[in-house]
């Protein structure tokens, strides 16, 4: 018993530490501005102020919802294009798979500013920076080739007895995708599709480059501007912090132990 | 794994939302107007004014004038150069295009840009010493909408409780004194921005050209002892040694702290000065050997770039015109605090803020970037430069030799 | 089966398109540009002559190369140790639960959720030479001040500590769930056999999750090979280049300046791709030597 009550001390104490930097962010959102640079700094916020959330409620929340849109478009779009692509790979097993295999590896190496210029000159031409669409397709390439491999680890491992059942029943490929191999995937589609909303929630590089000229800003683009103009008004840019991360924390706290066995059948399996 | 009816019901609202939301975000969003369809574009550097500003009703005014509606977007001045050539390559580039001064020859000779002959812009009623900026070839290209520039901003408490006189400063040796004094009581000296971009840059400038340097030749002995003036403030303590990151927005943030003396920084800043909380004063840069230090003339041009036909480039150079015109520019110049371009205007400002003179002077000794027949190649000299001033305040390299890799980086 | 290798290709053909259309095209405009001699006319209006390599040799040649590769992988390097050991440690010692573990083990994930933007405003804020928590920590603990951001010596470590903040919540949960895939039984027949609990560690649990520690590993690979909002944000690159990785530097020459190089920007990030694909290559032939062996 007392074995097991320091380990909970030492708990506490490591995850303090490990999270000093998100106190410090509440912190300094709740810090006024003339105290912002004292030195040295105040620990605890002794006089607070929540003029940084005012301002976060009266200008962040139509970034707020483009971000949202965006997220979750980019996890429709993801999820349509890498669940039947993992299946065929996983299950069909067509010939030449291997080098489509290594391609996404590769894939997922090209950064992202590289991937942004070529987009922005296509997107111009078409006419498409500053949409809502566009920004969905470019954030997606971050999640399509991670979500392909995870899942088509995660299918190899629904038993091929399932499948061949489904089709002694007389399913296709198209209902046994759907209504067998889908169903039975579900974490490892939890993995993906979270996965897909956090680097879309948090994406920088493609928002400012495709869709920085309209009023279509997600709030990485919100943020920004607190740090990119003529003030630096950190409790405004900490207070978006504070609330940008409320989504996010609540979908991974609820996602949390799909996302661990999704990751670890892609190990496996591999 | 214990399957919980949770995770069905996450996915299925997950995707549910997903598939709400993106059903009703088919909706055209900010379309990027393209010329020829009757919707002209704008492009500026400033997204600190939102729809509802005056900049932008003042754009909507002059696109009624010329008899078109405007699509206004606005971009960080760094992605702006950027934007503009990528979306010339495509063919769409803006109808009209507002742009930091430094980029307008570049943009002019890579035929981006038509020139005021070709379209009917007139940039007569702007300082010829601002105009310069955009010349290049014998032509001009587009028309200042304002201009800011750098001073000294100075805390009146610090400097009297040390007993300087902001008067007496008129050169280096007598600025190296007061920081000495101010130092000496116990208070901090001067802040600055010495970042590796263009700011850092432009905020050497004064320094620079005020000891007779020039741009043409980067490791003369002016150039070396303008940065060792710099050095030895960092190494005598009398400037922090967070200047080598400072944006002039940080720069300004740690003067507004009430603890320094002295902060280079621009006409933009005017505004935050008011909200400070103490009393300041701003006297110009000092040149070495005394007298006024030319500093760099800062803010953009309204430019018209080449379109699909004459018709639409004589339109924009219409809102162009507007945009820059006396009896618009003024509330533009105010909201940007910048001193506009045009001497009528300027009398206007000053009448209005009596305390504006002193910048209303600074921009008229205020010298182009590009000037000194350099147009094109400040880019090339302006990086070499501001990666010397890193170097050599970092103490990785002496400043003689700092400059000395910049000059040859420079060629 | 003829027909099932078509059904086969019918389910993939949306991802190829989507592949050849979303990459293959950005990667081939990258090719074109680095081999190219751009000026801005030439951008714009096109006829940029076909240089071949000489792009790649003024990189090569540049005095900024040598520092901005061994920043990349001493960033890399460093950030993957210490991610992965950190990460392994947590999960190790979470592995057993007890009062709290699962709130606590939640907690610890936030630093991952944080959009790039925030934490690397964050850390900068922290390590702000004059009103930073940091330095104001090490003088009240009596040591002397460091200038985080503003040191050559001390950027790279500075950008590089954020880094493995935000990475170790990966190889946490990654790790822990590895753990627990392990049947208890084999540590603790070992233990029963006299090892001590580190040999039984070492002997036993650690080979077992060596699967799941490669891919770990290879997904952080990739991740912090191109990292580059939280470098840019923090510090530029700078300063005077000290903590420049390649991803940053491709950036600075074809953003970071008013007159974009194009040729060298895309060069260096070609460079990178490079890297990355040798890297990738590498993990999969170790792991088929694994397997074979």
């Amino acid at each position: 018993m007392t074995r097991r009550s320091w380990r909970t001390v030492v708990g506490v104490l490591l995850t303090a530490v490990m999270l000093f930097p998100v106190y410090w962010m509440i912190n300094v959102s709740l810090t006024p501005a003339d105290r912002m640079r004292k030195s040295p700094p105040d620990f605890l916020p002794t006089a607070p102020t929540f003029e940084g959330y005012a301002r976060v409620l009266n200008e962040q929340l139509p970034y707020f919802a483009t971000s949202l849109v965006v997220a979750s478009g980019t996890v429709v779009l993801t999820l349509v294009l890498s669940a039947p692509a993992a299946y065929s790979l996983a299950k069909l097993r067509p010939r030449g798979r291997r080098p489509l295999l290594f391609a996404l590896l590769v894939a997922q190496m090209i950064p992202g500013i590289i991937m942004a210029l070529g987009f922005y000159g296509v997107y111009v031409s078409l006419g498409i920076t500053n949409t809502l669409w566009g920004l969905i397709f470019a954030d997606s390439t971050i999640a399509v080739p991670f979500a392909v491999l995870i899942l088509t680890a995660f299918m190899a491992a629904v038993p091929d007895d399932l499948v061949q059942a489904a089709r002694i029943d007389g399913a296709g490929a198209l209902r046994t995708f759907w209504s067998i191999v889908l169903p039975v995937s579900r974490n490892g589609i939890v993995t993906a599709a979270l996965f897909a909303f956090l680097w879309a929630w948090s994406d920088f590089v493609f928002a400012a480059t495709l869709d920085s000229g309209g009023s279509l800003k997600p709030l990485t683009l919100g943020i920004y501007r607190y740090i990119g103009n003529n003030n630096q008004e950190w409790n405004a840019i900490m207070a978006t912090a504070v609330v940008a991360s409320v989504p996010a924390t609540i979908l991974l706290v609820l996602a949390q132990r799909f996302v661990a066995s999704g990751i670890t059948a892609g190990a496996v399996r591999d | 794994m214990k399957s919980s009816p949770n995770t069905r019901r996450l996915t299925a609202a997950l995707v549910a939302t997903g598939l709400a939301l993106s059903a009703c975000s088919s909706r055209p969003g900010g379309d990027s107007g393209t010329s020829g369809t009757g919707t002209f574009s704008v492009w500026d550097p400033y997204p600190q004014f939102d729809g509802t500003s005056e900049w932008v009703k003042v754009i909507r005014k002059c696109g009624a004038q010329a008899g078109v509606d405007v699509e206004r977007q606005a971009f960080d001045t760094t992605d702006l150069t950027n934007k503009v050539l990528l979306a010339a390559q495509q063919g769409t580039a803006p109808n009209v295009l507002v742009v930091d001064n430094p980029v307008v020859s570049t943009l002019a000779e890579g035929g981006v840009l038509k020139s005021n002959q070709d379209t009917g812009l007139d940039a007569s009623g702007a300082a010829p010493n601002l105009v310069a900026a955009g010349q290049t070839g014998g032509q001009t290209y587009g028309v200042p909408i304002g201009a800011n520039t750098l001073a000294l901003y100075y805390n009146r408490a610090v400097l009297s409780t040390a007993g300087v006189d902001p008067a007496a400063i008129k050169d280096w040796v007598s600025l190296d004194a007061a920081l000495a004094r101010v130092t000496a009581a116990g208070k901090k000296g001067i802040t600055f921005s010495a970042i590796g971009t263009e700011e850092g840059t432009f905020q050497f400038l004064p320094w620079f050209w005020g000891a007779g340097a020039q741009l043409t030749d980067l490791s003369s002995a002016e150039a070396v002892s303008a940065l060792e003036l710099w050095k030895s403030w960092l190494d005598r303590k009398y400037a922090p040694n967070s200047v080598i990151g400072n944006t002039q927005t940080t720069s300004w943030q740690e003067f507004a702290t009430g603890e320094y003396a002295f902060a280079v920084n621009g006409t933009w800043q005017l505004g935050n000065a008011k909200k400070a909380g103490f009393e300041y004063g701003v006297i110009p840069i000092p040149s070495r050997t005394g007298g006024v230090a030319p500093a760099p003339a800062g803010g953009e041009f309204v430019t018209v770039p080449a379109q699909s036909g004459k018709d639409e480039e004589a339109t924009a150079a219409r809102i162009a015109n507007c945009l820059t015109s006396p009896e618009t520019v003024l509330a533009t110049d105010t909201a940007l605090t910048y001193v506009s371009a045009v001497a009528s205007v300027q009398q206007q400002q000053v009448a209005a803020q009596p305390d504006f003179a002193v910048w209303v002077d600074a921009v008229k000794s205020a010298k182009g970037r590009t000037g000194d027949g350099l147009g094109t190649r400040y880019p090339r000299i302006s990086q070499p430069l501001w990666t010397a001033v890193q170097a050599a305040l970092t103490g990785s390299k002496s400043p003689k030799d700092a400059l000395q890799a910049a000059a040859a980086s420079a060629k | 089966m003829p027909r099932r290798q078509a059904v086969g290709w019918a389910f993939l053909l949306p991802l190829v398109a989507y592949l050849l259309l979303c990459y293959v095209y950005p990667l081939l405009t990258n090719i074109d540009l680095s081999i190219r001699d751009h000026t801005v006319r030439s951008f714009v209006h096109g006829g940029a002559p076909l240089i071949g390599w000489d792009n790649y040799a003024k990189v090569f040649a540049d005095p900024a190369f040598g520092p901005a590769l061994r920043n990349t992988v001493v960033f890399t390097v460093v950030s993957l140790v210490f991610q992965y050991v950190i990460g392994l440690a947590l999960a190790v010692f979470f592995a057993r639960g007890f009062r709290l573990s699962v709130t606590l083990r939640a907690l610890l994930l936030v630093p991952w959720l944080l959009p790039l933007i925030v934490s690397a405003s964050t850390w900068a804020w922290m390590f702000n030479s004059e009103a930073g928590v940091v330095n104001a920590a090490l003088t009240f603990l009596g040591f002397g001040t460091v200038d985080w951001l503003t040191s050559p010596d001390w950027s790279l470590v500075a950008v590089t500590i954020a880094n493995i903040w935000i990475g170790i919540p990966f190889n946490l949960v990654v790790l822990y769930s590895g753990l627990r895939n392990i049947p208890a039984e084999l540590p603790e027949a070992s233990s029963l056999d006299g090892a001590s609990r580190w040999q039984a560690f070492w002997y036993v649990t650690f080979p077992l999750l060596r699967p799941i520690s490669g891919i770990t590993l290879l997904l952080g690979l990739v991740y912090t090979l191109k990292v580059f909002d939280i470098i840019w944000i923090m510090t530029r690159g700078g300063p005077s280049g000290s903590s420049t990785t390649l991803a940053t530097w491709s950036y600075e020459l074809g953003f970071g300046t008013m007159l974009p190089r194009f040729g060298p920007s895309a060069a260096v990030g070609n460079i990178l791709i490079v890297l990355a694909v040798a890297a990738g290559l590498l993990y999969v032939r170790l792991q088929r030597h694994q397997e074979t062996a």
